[in-house]
């Protein structure tokens, strides 16, 4: 049978094919149906030509097996550092054999492909800042997903997920109507607390764009109002799109690049419609890499820039703090051991260290603050990036994967861990879930809020 | 008076006293009934894995396993549901404050109906995934009424007679007394109104003298004398009354020895950290140990 009922190489369109694919639980049947989808070798081997450019090909060429990566990878360390696990192996034995066959592989070498895409790799892209020739094995990781998802072989939930994108242009399925919905309810929650506490919604011209996770809206709509909160106590003159306001990107997990593209491309219409001074996205990760770091280029844009100057939101925080935007009670600051994690796709890959250790030392009581082992650009992925976290067919597979973090997070001794990124705190959600260390976890957010030094003037009457 | 209730429920023992109170007042006001329960928290990030609240296994939800456990509730319940209860059953997936405030925002109920926290709270699913308790959140956005059934005692609902509120003087202090004037007129009730001066010397600073105690007592029955008697006035029966010592005791046993068959009080949307100060050692705390049920009104 080449193309299954659920399990298929056409991508989801519509509301109607997300339940239908939601429908087969667990994706039970979709992953019998992989077993004897076909692969098209032509179209993957005409894709390759067409897409797989100079940087790719020459990493792949000058690879010098030299195993340097091979320590650098939490996730060959946390397998006994089987060397089935060191990067230079992983990539070499799925894209590298795909390119060295022209494409002319079979179904079971595809599915075994997934698997080291999805549950071997969470492009966290650390080894790339250990080899010495700086070949990163996690972009290469990403391209193999984008032939892999062409071809059908992708986990259900990551088919799910870019599904979701395609048909509401939201990782969930949150409508543009919701969105608004959703923001103006939780506004009206706390205005009792926050007079004055408004959404303005597609406001031109404004100051700062917001843009969100569509799982704040679907689970954690709290997070949307402290957003305001700290807009509105900051005196910021924001707003929020109605259309375009889901900065994050499923799709990029899943390798749907044509999905990468119209997700994007909403949120840059939406800055070029409403032309915002700067866009300001939530305490997300991935979403920031796929918006302002990668989205340029799904979009073709030339400069490789977003379309008005897009920053992360510990930047914002960081900048409000040192203005003295926003006033910290110095009594209120967090007084026990705290550890920080470094998000993999804004710390790493974007150098943005430096913001969250500036709202650290506004928030943390000095001397309480304690690094993780390794940090900074250093540090390891929280176990469950790249899309690991979401896919319930490698959850073994991302359970182990959290020992890491575990361990890091249990040597600094710490009970609370801030965790400014969905994915991280998703990862040690469960990893506490798991492993039960008894810690604690939190975005920025609510502990901000929690410390405000407010002033008279914002401070509800009584 | 209560035309439509929301009755958010694990649909367990834990929530059996509160049922019983819900479905009496369904049946006594002739009100519909939205029985509400939360199946689970979503868990795993984006995947459509939850963790039931009943079972405490991890689960697929789907279409059909969200109406099966629709078909459960339906069969816990089923005692209640008989001879012409106007009632439906509403399940969903998400953490239970949200998810009850958001079924409150979407259907605009006059009273929303909690159980009390259960006995073994580690233990409990919803616990684990939300910071502060269910009923604190609930209690603290709600826009209506809500009404807390937390002890087996506190369970008996024969009626209204005797309703006992308790005041601090606050903005919405001020709202719950409305209700409660609105309740004893509709219902023909006594209402004691209540408030307790705070000797602790952890709110005082100090230990107070008696001379100041007395003092203190004298300004209060003149503030509520002020503030609520008028509205009093137009009920047959009413009390007021202040006592010192420990705010949530004094009302408890004020509610007791009156023989209140319910407690009003305000909730109070205050800063975070006064927010867990009284709402923790008062509201709360009234609620854990009453015999009859509490209503908290916020807005």
């Amino acid at each position: 049978m080449p193309e299954g009922k659920y399990c298929n190489k056409k991508p989801i369109e519509t509301p109607e094919e997300v339940n239908f694919l939601l429908s087969d639980t667990s994706g039970n049947t979709y992953y019998e149906e992989m077993k004897s989808l076909d692969v098209d070798s032509d179209l993957m081997w005409a894709t390759i030509q067409k897409t797989m450019k100079s940087r790719l090909k020459t990493w792949l060429e000058i690879c010098a097996h030299c195993g340097m990566c091979a320590d650098s990878c939490f996730i060959y360390l946390v397998n006994k550092k089987d060397p089935k696990q060191v990067p230079a192996y992983k990539i070499q034995s799925t894209l590298g054999e795909i390119i060295k066959k022209k494409g002319k592989v079979d179904n079971a070498f595809m599915r075994h492909a997934m698997e080291v895409a999805w549950s071997q790799c969470t492009c966290c892209n650390r080894c790339g800042t250990y080899c010495p020739h700086g070949i990163d094995t996690g972009i290469m990781f990403g391209y193999l997903r984008g032939l892999l998802y062409q071809q059908g072989f992708v986990p259900w939930e990551m088919k799910i997920g870019a599904g979701m994108h395609r048909a509401f242009r939201a990782q969930m399925d949150v409508t543009n109507e919701d969105f608004i919905e959703t923001f103006e309810w939780m506004v009206e929650e706390y205005e009792d607390e926050y007079p004055g506490l408004t959404v303005p919604v597609d406001v031109e011209n404004a100051d700062i764009l917001y843009t969100v996770n569509a799982r704040e809206v679907k689970h954690y709509p709290e997070d949307l109002a402290e957003a305001a909160i700290l807009f509105h106590v900051a005196g910021e003159n924001w707003t929020v799109p109605t259309e375009g306001w889901e900065q994050t990107s499923l799709a990029m997990f899943a390798g749907d690049w044509a999905a990468c593209k119209m997700q994007v491309e909403s949120v840059y219409d939406a800055m070029e419609r409403l032309k915002p001074k700067r866009m300001i996205g939530t305490e997300c990760g991935h979403a920031h890499r796929a918006t302002v770091i990668e989205g340029p280029y799904w979009a073709g844009r030339e400069d490789g820039l977003p379309p008005v100057e897009s920053i992360h939101y510990v930047e914002w925080l960081a900048e409000a703090l040192r203005e003295g935007k926003l006033k910290i009670d110095p009594s209120k600051r967090i007084k026990e051991p705290v550890t920080i994690q470094d998000s993999c796709n804004y710390i790493r890959n974007q150098g943005l260290k430096n913001a969250t250790r500036e709202i650290v030392s506004h928030i943390v009581e000095p001397g309480y603050f304690i690094e993780m082992s390794p940090n900074k650009e250093h540090n390891y992925c929280c176990g469950g990036g790249g899309g690991f976290n979401g896919i319930g067919f490698f959850r073994k597979q991302r359970n182990q994967a959290l020992i890491t973090k575990r361990d890091q997070i249990l040597k600094t001794g710490a009970k609370l861990v801030l965790a400014p990124c969905h994915n991280c705190w998703d990862a040690i959600r469960d990893l506490e879930e798991e492993f039960e260390i008894g810690i604690r976890w939190s975005f920025l957010k609510p502990l901000v809020i929690k410390m405000l030094d407010l002033p008279d003037h914002m401070k509800p009457e009584e | 008076m209560f035309k439509k209730i929301l009755f958010a429920t694990s649909a367990t023992p834990a929530s059996d006293h509160a049922a019983r109170v819900a479905f009496n007042i369904a049946r006594g006001y002739d009100a519909h009934l939205d029985i509400f329960h939360v199946l689970g928290v979503p868990s795993r990030g984006y995947s459509q894995v939850v963790v039931d609240v009943k079972t405490k296994e991890r689960v697929d939800v789907d279409d059909e396993y969200m109406s099966w456990v629709k078909e459960e509730v339906n069969t816990y319940y089923s005692k209640y549901l008989e001879n012409g209860l106007k009632f439906d059953i509403n399940v969903t997936v998400g953490f239970p404050a949200r998810e009850i405030l958001r079924q409150a925002k979407d259907t605009n109920p006059d009273l929303i109906l909690l159980g009390g926290t259960t006995g073994d709270e580690d233990e409990s699913v919803y616990k684990k995934s939300v910071a502060s308790t269910t009923l604190q959140k609930v209690a603290k956005s709600a826009k209506c009424p809500v009404l807390i059934v937390n002890r087996p005692a506190a369970s008996f609902w024969g009626g209204l007679s005797n309703i006992t509120f308790g005041t601090d003087f606050s903005k919405s202090s001020d709202k719950a007394f409305d209700f409660t004037i609105k309740v004893a007129k509709a219902l023909d009730c006594e209402v004691n109104v209540f408030h307790a001066l705070d000797i602790t010397s952890v709110s005082t600073g100090k230990i107070l003298s008696q001379d100041d105690i007395e003092q203190k007592i004298r300004e209060a029955f003149r503030m509520i004398r002020a503030k609520y008697e008028p509205a009093l006035k137009e009920l047959k029966n009413y009390s007021m009354d202040v006592w010192e010592g420990i705010p949530y005791i004094e009302i408890v046993k004020y509610a007791r020895d009156n023989h209140s068959d319910l407690i009003v009080m305000a909730h109070h949307s205050k800063k975070a950290k006064q927010e867990d100060a009284i709402l923790g050692s008062n509201v709360e705390q009234v609620i854990v140990r009453a015999g009859c049920p509490v209503i908290s009104v916020n807005r």
